[in-house]
């Protein structure tokens, strides 16, 4: 079967700066792929890519069969591309649940079944006690669940997380983690970026690794910590001569 | 909870549906003609504000031009009746047409502008309307058009020595302009405006179409503006550019709005009920010395009502049903 998703030699650049520089990536169907590296190496740029924000300077994104590298990010969703945002973009004068129908929309024009599903994805998520509070008033770590919730309404195909656990208390991001498993269970692809590895890696099947613009290393995360690359890209050369 | 938001929405139609009962019966008791000229254009102002909230409330799009669609349906009733003897029915729903089709238009270029831009474009065109028509020879340029007055007649929606037929439409109008909200406010188009308005770039992710959303609540908003400008039309026998056109009609559509709570179901008709009478009463009772001292007045009693309630009075009252039952 072929990839879910693909990146083809993705090149962005933003007059002179150098985003993202030949980038070919797959996730493959039920996945859950962590892609990590340090700041700037490009992870935010590729996911924007990937999202539909704005089309790649050069190269083509695939997605479940198509090219869509020209369609614009609503498009995307419609087509299974759901997404988070690092900084959470809440509709802060709705309530929770409206937040979760503007989401499940996509799929039913119903709103009685859109509003099914929205409380179907706010139980899944555990946000269905703050259903009818105002967004505003959420806390940051509900907050984030409920950008979760509103791309899981979406019903996509493959869920982009954009530093979901990233500044959880720890036990908040196990809950996070639990979370993400079970969405996987349910079907969903998952390519996420974050930047603890302590929290990604024991959760991902894969793992890439950007810097400076580059894909520098995939694979599985037990091999991933031990790339001497990957040490030096993170920590600097001396550490990697020393593991 | 879904039992709950369904009682909610029959709330507000039962609650509509007395107040429209109620007010039916208002001329019943008040006979007085300069009274039912205010009752006449404070629920015209709660038609307009109520049009106007659906693209600068729900969609977030702030509009201080909506004059222009006003002043549209105002001379296409007018122009269509004396130029060519087409009934004002058919020139309401003509002029809410063109309206609609040409916020369209100037949305194409206007919805790519954000914040204070778009805000600034929408007064400079309405600005760049009322200079068209002052010019215009055949629609009467400056000088306006004088409708030629009949007998009292439904057809022609004329009424020389009544105001109630005026007084029915506009409750007419008003209703409908509610209606239509409250009947959006629960449709996709609701949502997507929402979503507009609180964050387009979250919106798009979730399959929003902003540009289409932006357009659709301007054609609604600006045909139902200009079925209203048509309605002024007919009650005041005679429009010239200033006085259907003029840049006060776009603000006395945004403030009762604004007063009442933006972005609300129940803001405008409020906003319109405490502000039209207020207007029309210091103009009546202080205005005419031409030291305006009318406008202090009325300025003053606006700002110190939005001190008092900064998300308007909608905002005001859910607080204190809160503090109520806390």
């Amino acid at each position: 079967m072929t990839a879910l998703l693909e990146t083809r030699a993705v090149t962005q650049r933003f007059s002179g700066l150098v985003a993202n520089s030949d980038v070919s990536i797959s996730v493959g169907r039920g996945e859950i792929v962590g892609l990590i590296g340090p700041n700037g190496a490009g992870k935010s740029t590729l996911f924007n890519l990937i999202a539909g924000v704005f089309p790649p300077t050069e190269g083509a994104i695939w997605f479940d069969g198509c090219d869509v590298t020209r369609l614009p990010a609503a498009e995307r969703c419609r087509r299974g591309v759901g997404r988070t945002f690092q900084v959470v973009k809440s509709f802060e004068t709705m309530t929770v649940i409206d937040n979760v129908i503007v989401g499940s929309l996509v799929r039913s024009t119903q709103m009685r079944e859109a509003r099914r599903k929205a409380q179907e994805v706010l139980e899944f998520t555990g946000l269905a006690a703050r259903a009818d509070v105002l967004a505003s008033d959420l806390v940051p770590a509900e907050k984030r669940r409920l950008e979760v919730a509103r791309a899981l309404a979406t019903s996509p195909k493959l869920l982009l997380l954009d530093e979901v656990l990233t500044g959880l208390t720890p036990a908040e991001a196990q809950t996070g983690v639990e979370l993400v498993r079970r969405v996987r269970d349910t079907g969903v692809t998952v390519l996420m970026v974050e930047h603890v590895m302590e929290i990604v890696m024991p959760l991902v099947d894969r793992a890439i690794v950007l810097d400076l613009g580059k894909v520098l290393v995939e694979g599985k995360p037990a091999d991933i910590v031990r790339n001497p690359k990957v040490i030096s890209a993170y920590l600097g050369d001396r550490h990697a001569v020393g593991a | 909870m879904d039992a709950q938001f369904a009682k909610r929405r029959r709330r507000d139609l039962v609650v509509a549906a007395c107040l429209i009962a109620i007010a039916a019966l208002v001329p019943l008791f008040v006979t007085d003609v300069f009274t039912q000229n205010i009752m006449v254009l404070t629920l015209m102002y709660a038609a307009l504000s109520q049009s106007w909230n659906i693209l600068s409330g729900y969609c977030g799009q702030i509009s201080l031009g909506h004059a222009l669609y006003f002043g549209l349906g105002a001379y296409t009733t007018a122009l269509l009746f004396t130029k060519f003897g087409v009934l004002p029915w058919f020139g309401m729903l003509g002029g809410g047409v063109i309206a609609a089709l040409i916020a369209m238009a100037l949305g194409y270029p206007c919805f790519r502008l954000r914040g204070h831009y778009f805000v600034i474009a929408t007064i400079v065109i309405a600005e760049i309307g009322l200079l068209l028509f002052q010019n215009w020879s055949w629609a009467g340029a400056a000088l306006g058009i004088d409708i030629p007055v009949g007998h009292d007649s439904w057809l022609t929606f004329q009424f020389g020595r009544s105001k109630l037929p005026y007084f029915y439409f506009a409750l007419a109008l008003a209703a409908v302009a509610w209606f239509v909200t409250w009947w959006l406010e629960d449709s996709k188009w609701g949502f997507w405006w929402r979503a507009v308005k609180d964050n387009p770039e979250a919106a798009e992710s979730l399959g929003v179409v902003v540009f289409d959303s932006k357009m659709g609540a301007a054609a609604v908003s600006a045909f139902l503006v200009a079925v209203g400008g048509g309605f002024y039309a007919q009650f005041v026998f005679y429009i010239d550019p200033e006085s259907v056109m003029g840049f006060q009609f776009s603000l006395l559509m945004a403030l009762p709005a604004v007063l009442g709570g933006i972005g609300t179901l129940w803001g405008p008709p409020l906003g319109a009920v405490i502000l039209i009478p207020l207007t029309e009463l210091t103009r009546a009772h202080m205005g005419g010395s031409g030291r305006g001292v009318d406008l202090i007045v009325y300025g003053s009693l606006i700002v110190l009502i939005s001190l008092a309630s900064p998300q308007g009075l909608v905002g005001l009252f859910a607080r204190l049903r809160k503090a109520l039952l806390a």
